[in-house]
C-alpha cells in the first residue's frame, strides 16, 4: 500500500511470502529500492517482481548518470508499466511504484497485472488488499499529514493482515521525503487489534 | 485445490506423567479468507475423554456429532463409561464405513482410562487407520510443522504444568509458519481429577 502526502509518500507492506501454505518466509522485505527516492512495493509472484524491479533499477540508475539528475517517480512507473505491459502473458506481478522527487512531490502510482498505469492519491494491492477496499474508502481523505499517512497504512495493513491468510508477519513502512527514506518495522504487540470474534 | 487445506486447521496431542494434554488452533477460514476464530476442533467425549478434528469443518461438525450419538448409546447399554482405547476403535469404524466416500478428516484421541487412569492418545488417518504412540500424535495442515516442533520439544514424564508449556509452544509456532492456521488455540490439560481448558495468546495473521 502506498500513500500521498504533502512533502512525499509513506509506503508500507506486510512481510509473509508463501508456497501454497507453507509460510516461506514471515519476515520478507517487500519494499524495494529501484532508486534513491523512489521504492516499490511488490505482489504477486516473488520471482517476477524481483526480476522486473532489478532490471528498472538499472535503467533508472543508467538515467542518474546520464542525465546528473534524480530520477523522475513517474518515469520509474512508466519503466514497470512497459515491463509489465510487454511480458503480460508470462508476468504475474502487481506493483506499486511510489517516491519523492523534486517536480511533482510525492507521487503514488498503481500497476496492476495486466500493465496497466495509474496515478492515486494513494493505492491498495495484493491478496490482502480485497478485504480493505471499504475500510480504505471510508477513512481516507486528502491533506492528511505524515503521521496520520503512516497509522492510515498501518490500521490497513492490520486489517487485511487479520484476514488473509497470506497475509502477515510483520508491517513494514518506509517513508519517502525531500529528507531521505526513513524505514521503520511495527512488531508484534505493536501491530494494532481489532475486533477479532 | 486439497480438500484438506480448504478450512484449514491443526491439532496436537502429547503423553505426559499419568495426564495427557490436547490443543488446537481456532480459525475457520475458505482458503485464503478468514471466517471467524473461536472454531474449535477438539469435543469432550467424556469427562476424560477428548476428541480433536482437524479437517474440512463441515465433516468437522458431522463427524463430532455422529461420534457423539454412538458414545451415548454405548453409555446407555454398557451402563459405564468408554475406555479411550475402544473410542479409538469406533472412531476407526465410523471413518472405514465411508471407505470410499470419506470424512476429510484425520483425528486425534486423547484421555485417560476411566477406571485405572492410565493416559492414552492415537491418531488416525481419515479412512480410519489406528495409530498408539507413547510420546505425541499430530494432525492438520501444518503436520510437518509440528512434527519438526514435537520431536524438539517433547520429552518423556512431564508434568501437567511442562506439558501444558510444551504443547502451546509447539503448536503455536508450527501454526506461525501455516497461512491457513493460527488465530488463535486452545489447550486442554486432562488429569486424573481435573480438566484445565486454557485459551492461549496468539499470533491473529
Amino acid at each position: 500500500m502506498a500513500v500521498e502526502f504533502d512533502g512525499g509518500v509513506v509506503v508500507g507492506a506486510d512481510s509473509r511470502t508463501t508456497t501454497g501454505s507453507y509460510i516461506a518466509n514471515r519476515v520478507t522485505d517487500k519494499l524495494t529500492k529501484v532508486a534513491d527516492y523512489i521504492y516499490c512495493c511488490r505482489s504477486g509472484s516473488a520471482a517476477d517482481t524481483q526480476a522486473v524491479s532489478d532490471i528498472v533499477s538499472y535503467h533508472l540508475d543508467f538515467l542518474q548518470s546520464e542525465t546528473q539528475e534524480p530520477p523522475l517517480v513517474r518515469t520509474a512507473a512508466h519503466l514497470f508499466k512497459g515491463m509489465c505491459y510487454q511480458y503480460r502473458d508470462q508476468l504475474s506481478a502487481g506493483i506499486i511504484c511510489a517516491g519523492w522527487d523534486k517536480k511533482d512531490g510525492g507521487q503514488v502510482y498503481s500497476i496492476p497485472i495486466g500493465g496497466m498505469c495509474v496515478q492515486q492519491p494513494f493505492a491498495i494491492g495484493g491478496s490482502g488488499s480485497t478485504y480493505i477496499y471499504g475500510y480504505v474508502d471510508s477513512v481516507f481523505k486528502t491533506g492528511m499529514t505524515q503521521e496520520e499517512c503512516m497509522k492510515f497504512v498501518t490500521n490497513s495493513l492490520a486489517l487485511a493482515m487479520m484476514r488473509d491468510g497470506s497475509s502477515g508477519g510483520v508491517i513494514r513502512l518506509a517513508i519517502i521525503t525531500q529528507k531521505g527514506v526513513e524505514r521503520k518495522v511495527i512488531v508484534g504487540s505493536d501491530i494494532p487489534r481489532f475486533y477479532e470474534g | 485445490m486439497s480438500i484438506m487445506s480448504y478450512n484449514g486447521g491443526d491439532v496436537i496431542a502429547m503423553m505426559g506423567k499419568n495426564c495427557v494434554a490436547i490443543a488446537c488452533d481456532r480459525r475457520f477460514g475458505i482458503q485464503a479468507q478468514t471466517v471467524s476464530t473461536d472454531f474449535d476442533k477438539i469435543f469432550e467425549m467424556g469427562p476424560k475423554l477428548f476428541v480433536g478434528l482437524p479437517g474440512l469443518a463441515t465433516d468437522t461438525q458431522t463427524v463430532a456429532q455422529r461420534l457423539k450419538f454412538r458414545l451415548n448409546l454405548y453409555t446407555l447399554r454398557e451402563n459405564r463409561a468408554m475406555k479411550p482405547k475402544t473410542f479409538m476403535s469406533v472412531v476407526s469404524n465410523l471413518l472405514y464405513e465411508k471407505r470410499f466416500g470419506p470424512y476429510f478428516i484425520e483425528p486425534v484421541v486423547a484421555g485417560l482410562d476411566p477406571k485405572t487412569n492410565e493416559p492414552f492418545i492415537c491418531s488416525l488417518d481419515l479412512i480410519g487407520c489406528p495409530m498408539v504412540t507413547d510420546d505425541f500424535v499430530v494432525s492438520g495442515t501444518a503436520s510437518e510443522q509440528m512434527y519438526g516442533m514435537c520431536e524438539s520439544l517433547w520429552q518423556p514424564d512431564l508434568g501437567p504444568d511442562d506439558l501444558f508449556e510444551t504443547i502451546s509452544q509447539a503448536l503455536m509456532n508450527a501454526v506461525d509458519r501455516d497461512a491457513v492456521s493460527g488465530w488463535g488455540a486452545k489447550g486442554y490439560v486432562i488429569e486424573a481429577d481435573k480438566v484445565t481448558i486454557k485459551t492461549l495468546k496468539a499470533r491473529m495473521d
